[in-house]
Parts: C-alpha cells; sequence; structure tokens
C-alpha cells in the first residue's frame, strides 16, 4: 500500500458516487475539449482566410464595378506600372468573355454593349452547353446588385458560359486552381488552343481531359477540370491570358488584374499607392479582403466566444473537483484524525487527496475525450452557424450578386473562399485537422492543472485537522 | 521516563466547564506496565490523549525523556506519534475499506519502512496478536470486534514504540484471548523496556499491572498493591 494505491482505493470507495462524479466531470471537460478544438479550427480558418484573400487586391476599370459601361479597359501597361508599385508581389490579368451557344447570340449580342465595363466582355460563340439552366436566374439577374460581379457582370436573360483569359493558373480572384483531373495549361504567357474546364459544364458537355470543343470555330482541347466547389464557378472555361485577348480581337487589354500583396499590413497602403498610380479615372482598386471583413470578424467572435466557453467550462471541471474534494475531506474527518493520530505528516494527507482528484479527473479525462471527439464538430457548426445568422442578410444580398453576374468571375470566386458560413463543411474539415493529439493534450494539459488547484483547497483544508477528531463520534 | 505535571484538560460544555482531567501528576519508570481505572466518563480516555499528543493540555505538561511536549511544534508532535507513541483506540479506529495487514503496515509507510519490511513485520505482528492468517488480507469491516481490536493492538506495536498508551485493549475479547493479550503486553515491557499505560475496566487485568491508578473527579491515585508484583 502506498500513498498512490491508497488514493486509488479511495476514489472507488463509494463506486455510484465516484461513477457520478466521473460523469459531471466528463461533461465539463468534454466541453472544454470541444470547445478548444472549436477554437483552433476557427483560429485555423480565420488565418486561413486572411492569408488567401486578405491579401489580394482586385483592379477592374473604372466604372467597371457598375452596369454603367464606359472606362477604358485595362491594359497590359498599366499592369507593368502596378508591378512596380511597392509591396506588390504578382499582378496577374485576366479576360473575361462571354461564352454564347450559338443559337442563343442572336438574341442577346443586341445588349452587348449595355453593360459594363466598357463593353469590353467580348462575346464569343461555342458549341458548349451552359450547365446552368437560364430560367431560374433571369429573375434575379434585375436584382443583381454590384458587389459580386467585378467587372464581368452582366444582364442577359439567357445564361453564358464565363471564359476567363488567365496570366496564372488561379482563378478570377486569385485563388489557386484546384484541377481535379487532367493537368494546368502550363505557359500561362502564351496562346494556346487548351483550355480547363469546370466541372459540371465538363459533365453537361461530356467532356474529360483531352476531349476537344469550340470557341468561335476554332477547336480547343480540354487540358484539365477545375472544381471552383460552386455551380456557378464550375460553369466556366479557362484559357490563357493571350488566347482570350486574341479570342476577343482585343490584344493588350485586360478585364480585371489580380495583385497580390506582401503582406496584410501593407494592404491599405498599397490598395492607395496602385490607386494613384493608375488614377482614379481609370481604375477602381477594390480589396478582396474587404467582402470578407464581416466573415472573419464574425468568425472572430466565434472564436473568442469558444474560448470563453472553455475557460468556463474548464473553470466549471475545477469548482466540481474543490466541491467534490471538499465534501470527501468533511466525510473523512475522523479517518484524518486517526491518520494523524498514527503519525501521518499533514503533506502525505495532502498529496493522498491530491492524487485521488486526479484519479477522478483521469478518468473524467478519457470520458470527456471521447465525448469531446464525437461533439467538437457538431459544436462548431451551432456555434458557427448560429454565431453568423446576423451577418446571413447582407451575405444573400452579395448571393444574388454572383447570380446575376458574379459567375463570369471576379465575384466569383471571392464567393467560394467568402463563404466561410456556407463552407460549414470545409470548417468540420479544419475541425478534425485541429483536434490533434497536440490540442487535446494541451487541454487536459489545462483540465489536470485546474483540478490540482481544485484538489489543493481542500487538501491544504486536511492540514487544519487535529488528531483529537479520533476520538470523537461519527 | 515520563513526568506528568500538574496536568488539566477542560471541556466546555453549554455554560458549564467540566475538567475531566483537572491537576494529574504522576512519573512512569521506562519499561514499566501500569493501569488505569476509573468509571465510565470519568476522563481516563482524554488523560490519554494528552499522554498520546493527540490533544493539548488546557494546563501542565508531559515530559518524555526529558523532552517537554508543551514546548513541540505540531510537526514534531506527528513525529512523536510516529516514532514513540503506540495507540490502542477505545474505538479501534482502524481505516475501514483497508485490509487489515494494510493497517498494520500503514505507520511504518508513514517512518519510512521498505515495502517488503513492512508486510514480513505486519505479518508477524498479526500472528503475535493470534489473528489467523487467513483474515490478515481481509478488510476491516469484514472482521468481528475481538478481531478488529487485535488488528488495533498490532498497528501499535508496528514502529516499536517506546510508550504504549492501550485504552481498554482486552474489552472486546474473551477470556482466553485476553490472558494472551496481557501476556504480550507485559513481555514487551519486560522485554524490550517498553513503557505500557493501560485503562482498563477489568480487575483482573489491574491486578497484572506492576502500578495501578484510579481516576476520580479529575484527579489520579495510586492504588496500593495488595499482593506482590506479579
Ligand atoms: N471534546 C469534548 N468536549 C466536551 N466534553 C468532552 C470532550 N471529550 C470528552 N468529554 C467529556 O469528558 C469526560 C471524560 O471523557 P472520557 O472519554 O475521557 O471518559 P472515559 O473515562 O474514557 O470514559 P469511558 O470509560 O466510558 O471510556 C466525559 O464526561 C466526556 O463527556
Ligand atoms: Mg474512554
Amino acid at each position: 500500500m502506498s500513498v498512490l494505491a491508497r488514493s486509488v482505493g479511495n476514489a472507488f470507495r463509494n463506486k455510484i458516487r465516484t461513477a457520478a462524479v466521473v460523469a459531471v466531470l466528463a461533461v465539463a471537460i468534454g466541453l472544454a475539449l470541444a470547445m478548444l478544438v472549436a477554437n483552433q479550427a476557427v483560429g485555423a480558418k480565420v488565418q486561413e482566410l486572411n492569408a488567401s484573400v486578405g491579401t489580394t487586391l482586385t483592379v477592374n476599370p473604372a466604372g467597371g464595378q457598375g452596369f454603367e459601361g464606359g472606362g477604358e479597359p485595362l491594359t497590359a501597361a498599366q499592369a507593368q506600372t502596378v508591378a512596380s508599385v511597392t509591396n506588390v508581389t504578382s499582378v496577374v490579368g485576366t479576360k473575361a468573355l462571354r461564352l454564347q451557344t450559338a443559337t442563343a447570340e442572336t438574341s442577346t449580342t443586341q445588349q452587348g454593349g449595355g453593360f459594363g465595363p466598357g463593353g469590353q466582355q467580348a462575346s464569343v460563340t461555342t458549341n458548349l452547353t451552359a450547365a446552368i439552366d437560364a430560367g431560374t436566374l433571369g429573375n434575379r439577374n434585375g436584382s443583381a446588385t454590384n458587389t459580386g460581379g467585378t467587372g464581368t457582370t452582366q444582364r442577359v436573360r439567357t445564361l453564358p458560359i464565363a471564359a476567363t483569359g488567365i496570366g496564372a493558373e488561379v482563378d478570377s480572384a486569385g485563388k489557386a486552381l484546384d484541377i481535379t483531373s487532367g493537368t494546368g495549361l502550363g505557359d500561362y504567357t502564351t496562346a494556346q488552343a487548351k483550355a480547363l474546364v469546370g466541372t459540371t459544364l465538363a459533365q453537361k458537355n461530356n467532356l474529360t481531359a483531352g476531349s476537344t470543343f469550340t470557341i468561335q470555330d476554332k477547336t480547343f482541347t480540354v487540358a484539365g477540370i477545375f472544381d471552383a466547389g460552386t455551380a456557378f464557378g464550375n460553369n466556366a472555361v479557362y484559357v490563357t491570358l493571350p488566347e482570350a485577348q486574341t479570342l476577343a480581337a482585343t490584344p493588350d487589354e485586360l478585364s480585371t488584374m489580380i495583385v497580390t500583396v506582401n503582406s496584410m499590413e501593407n494592404v491599405d497602403s498599397t490598395k492607395t499607392a496602385v490607386q494613384s498610380a493608375l488614377g482614379t479615372s481609370k481604375a477602381d482598386v477594390t480589396q478582396g479582403q474587404r467582402n470578407l471583413e464581416t466573415a472573419v470578424s464574425s468568425l472572430d467572435s466565434v472564436k473568442n466566444i469558444s474560448l470563453v466557453a472553455f475557460i468556463a467550462a474548464l473553470a466549471t471541471a475545477g469548482l466540481i473537483i474543490l466541491l467534490i474534494m471538499v465534501m470527501l475531506v468533511r466525510e473523512r474527518r475522523r479517518e484524518i484524525g486517526v491518520l494523524k493520530a498514527i503519525g501521518a505528516r499533514n503533506r502525505t494527507i495532502g498529496l493522498q487527496f491530491v492524487l485521488e482528484s486526479l484519479v477522478l479527473v483521469a478518468l473524467g479525462s478519457v470520458v470527456g475525450a471521447a465525448i469531446a471527439s464525437l461533439a467538437s464538430g457538431g459544436i462548431a457548426s451551432a456555434l458557427i452557424s448560429s454565431n453568423t445568422s446576423t451577418t446571413a442578410a447582407p451575405t444573400t444580398q452579395r448571393g444574388g450578386g454572383f447570380g446575376g453576374g458574379g459567375f463570369a468571375g471576379g465575384g466569383f470566386a471571392g464567393g467560394g473562399q467568402g463563404g466561410p458560413f456556407g463552407g460549414a463543411s470545409q470548417l468540420l474539415t479544419s475541425v478534425s485537422a485541429s483536434a490533434s493529439p497536440g490540442v487535446i493534450a494541451a487541454g487536459i494539459a489545462a483540465v489536470f492543472a485546474v483540478a490540482i488547484i481544485g484538489a489543493l483547497v481542500p487538501a491544504l483544508l486536511t492540514a487544519r485537522i487535529r488528531p483529537i477528531e479520533v476520538l470523537r463520534g461519527e | 521516563m515520563i513526568v506528568v505535571k500538574d496536568l488539566v484538560r477542560q471541556f466546555k460544555s453549554g455554560d458549564r466547564t467540566i475538567k475531566p482531567v483537572n491537576g494529574v501528576s504522576f512519573e512512569l519508570e521506562k519499561g514499566s506496565l501500569a493501569s488505569i481505572v476509573g468509571k465510565s466518563g470519568s476522563g481516563k480516555s482524554t488523560l490519554l490523549s494528552l499522554l498520546g499528543a493527540l490533544d493539548k493540555p488546557t494546563s501542565g505538561d508531559v515530559v518524555v525523556d526529558g523532552v517537554s511536549l508543551a514546548g513541540l511544534p505540531d510537526s514534531k508532535l506527528t513525529e512523536y506519534r510516529r516514532r514513540d507513541i503506540g495507540f490502542v483506540f477505545q474505538q479501534f479506529n482502524l481505516i475501514p475499506n483497508l485490509r487489515a495487514v494494510d493497517n498494520v503496515m500503514l505507520p511504518m509507510e508513514f517512518a519510512g519502512v521498505r515495502k517488503a519490511a513492512r508486510l514480513k513485520r505486519a505479518k508477524e505482528l498479526l500472528e503475535q496478536v493470534q489473528l489467523d492468517p487467513e483474515k490478515q488480507s481481509r478488510r476491516i469491516n469484514r472482521l468481528s470486534g475481538g478481531e478488529q481490536q487485535r488488528v488495533a493492538i498490532a498497528r501499535a506495536l508496528a514502529n516499536e514504540p517506546k510508550l504504549i498508551l492501550a485504552d481498554e485493549p482486552t474489552g472486546n475479547l474473551d477470556e482466553q484471548t485476553g490472558e494472551h493479550i496481557i501476556e504480550l503486553l507485559s513481555s514487551l515491557s519486560r522485554d524490550h523496556n517498553t513503557t505500557i499505560l493501560v485503562v482498563t475496566h477489568d480487575r483482573s487485568l489491574a491486578q497484572k499491572t506492576e502500578r495501578c491508578f484510579r481516576l476520580q473527579q479529575g484527579r489520579l491515585t495510586e492504588e496500593v498493591k495488595s499482593g506482590l508484583h506479579r
């Protein structure tokens, strides 16, 4: 019999009570761990959002965000200018095209000059069929706002396919393309009769890597299939920038430029610098992050809530231990007196009680970790959906914007990233990723630290019990 | 050598104070075997708890081998209880969820005796108090009153104390087993020079001790022995 063996024995002295205490502790510990995991997951998500979108600027022709048209198209020379601005790490130009199926063309081309910016979005024919039913979208087009469709908006009743010429393997918001089969386009700075096709569009037209289709009667080979994660985003085709410029017969013209800034802190100053380098009459510079500010800030509040809940659950576990141990010390008053009467030191008895509480906490942690691993995903998504419901309204408005014209590029891919809420499944992936043994171990270490603090108080109380208690009646 | 000087212990019960120990003085030679008799409630257990440093006197002092208990800090009193005293409680006060042998091992654990050594000694002691080997590994709450009493005696002997304070050690035992325990205690005083003070209601036990004290109205008086010692 050692102190430890006695502590373990004492922990199981009243099995029903031990089971009840362990169950209550497990709930508190489980909640604490789940909150910690959720906190880590949301933190990772915020970082990811900031990293992916926070450092990009989008340059559109002046007035390009409205439907007024007008303004001069952007040029390759302007891209050079922007590239030389301090803190700019890269500039990717895009050229947006509208692909119309040959039959739909006649009914829509007449609107050609009516949409912005500058009517630069050339309409070209294709043998592809759009993957999205235009019928349901026609109405939304009417209410489309400008936020989403950066420079590529249009008001056609028949839904065209978005084709974008890109200067690097990124979508029109500057996010790397997720190519699910086949390969990329290789050299994005030369004209090539190759294209990347979105999954749904490829499906609709029975295309796979290596298949061919036509644009303006020119035959293109499908180099790869990409997945933008959304229906609109996948109703799209990417070709190289020079190829798109050739198709539109507007060499050197760009629809948008995606400017990557070297760090988050420099985004604001660089935005101003790019704007003044290009001139306010020539171009509009928008910050990708702006769309996400609300998203990030509400995710941040989720992060704070989960942190507070973690601390509260941890404190609850500590309090449970404190109360239980105080109760046990009172109950075993006479026995503590016996131990003292036969010569036990105060610290031996104190240690025995702390160890006993740790046995309870260890059991609670095992059960709690199991609870946490089952519950953390659900808790994280519940936290996020309840916390973000207030921001849902503007989000859906932007959705309308996407519906209207965003599919063509800019706003749309922003939608894909800007959907930290819609992307609950994405978050859940990061939740499971964040439920790493390291995080759980850190959480359990915190639980043990709090338990020791909780147990120290009653353990110190035992020092005040006098050996004469032994002669008192039960 | 134990010197008790003018020991007083008073309790407040309601608005009046009672003094079960009220000016007790006596000396006990090392290795002597003495008994205390007295009516129930006369203060025998109270006096024993003062001698065993379980309780502190209201006034007066106990001097053990020249060391005054009144001047010792709590940690030293703990050490005194652990090393020098073997206390047999009237209510046994064993730890109910531990086995008999574990209870006997406890004081040795507190004294830092190695595990194998304490197990060996605990078994020997339980044999000396005639507890069936089969019952040695039973939990206390599965033992009879008399069996528990013998485990309590074995525990008091564990650290080879120089003073054994036994409160009614034979109260729950049959005559024959009681005789055996008395024989065990007197052999300790004889062979190991252990000082033994026994509280008892048992006339025959009191007769067998070298000295016999009577506690009455808080005062201790020595009874004059009629016959020869032993
Ligand atoms: N903590 C206490 N508070 C108040 N009174 C006490 C306390 N402890 C003991 N007493 C009283 O002191 C007196 C002596 O008690 P004690 O236990 O010493 O008697 P005793 O001689 O051992 O009796 P018995 O033979 O029945 O065991 C009793 O009247 C008891 O009620
Ligand atoms: Mg008594």
